[in-house]
């Protein structure tokens, strides 16, 4: 397994541990409708979940570093994919409770940083699965 | 329009210079063994930089390692 497979699994890892810890945490807060003071509680868990994604870049960019060109094409691309992903999830997201609930309708506040978390999950893993699957196709007719 | 192919002698010239391994290859050229791998089975055409280093590895001009053909021609 190459330098960069590993850097994609470990960001896979990483970015769902992000998940697994934010969710609930999100969730606590939406329940006990933190607001003003309560925000220093907001903060502490805001670091515990920043702490790994901080890691994860860092990671990522101390493995680029060592990264050849090929690599360095195939983490554009999975970027790049990563981008139109983003894009098309944002735009679901957005739009499909615009068309099921009708313009004068509302939303609970609490889905806005659910949908923020949700959009670095999805966007980190179509560039992981991305890097995954075009290193598994030049695979194949490897040795 | 014509289909371009980079075809390469990169096998031959491994087992021709002592039989370097593809590690050993990518060692002394700076890039991974997949690399090499995908460069072998014509998968990825590599930079111009790199192709220069593979062909100054062989100690041979960088035609003798890289053909390009093109159908139209």
């Amino acid at each position: 397994m190459s330098r960069l497979q590993k850097a994609a699994w470990f960001n896979l890892g990483m970015s769902t541990i992000f998940v697994i810890i934010s969710i609930p945490g999100l969730y606590f807060l939406a329940r006990v409708n933190a607001k003003g003071v309560e925000y220093l509680l907001t903060c502490f868990i805001v670091v515990c979940v920043i702490t790994p994604v901080f890691y994860v870049f860092y990671r990522k960019k101390s493995f680029e570093a060592g990264f050849d060109e090929r690599e360095k094409m195939i983490n554009k691309r999975a970027f790049t994919c990563s981008v139109v992903g983003l894009t098309i999830f944002l735009g679901c997201v957005c739009l499909i409770p615009f068309f099921v609930l009708g313009g004068q309708n509302v939303i609970k506040v609490f889905y806005l940083p659910l949908i923020f978390i949700s959009a670095l999950f999805a966007a980190q893993f179509i560039q992981s699965a991305a890097i995954l699957i075009q290193c598994l196709l030049e695979e194949e007719d490897g040795q | 329009m014509g289909s371009n192919r980079l075809s390469n002698n990169l096998r031959r010239l491994r087992f021709d210079n002592g039989q370097i391994t593809q590690r050993q290859l990518a060692d002394r050229v700076g890039v991974t063994r997949q690399t090499i791998i995908a460069i072998e089975s014509g998968k990825y055409a590599p930079s111009l930089p790199l192709a220069f280093r593979i062909a100054q590895t062989f100690e041979v001009s960088i035609e003798t390692v890289f053909q390009y053909e093109n159908e139209d021609s």
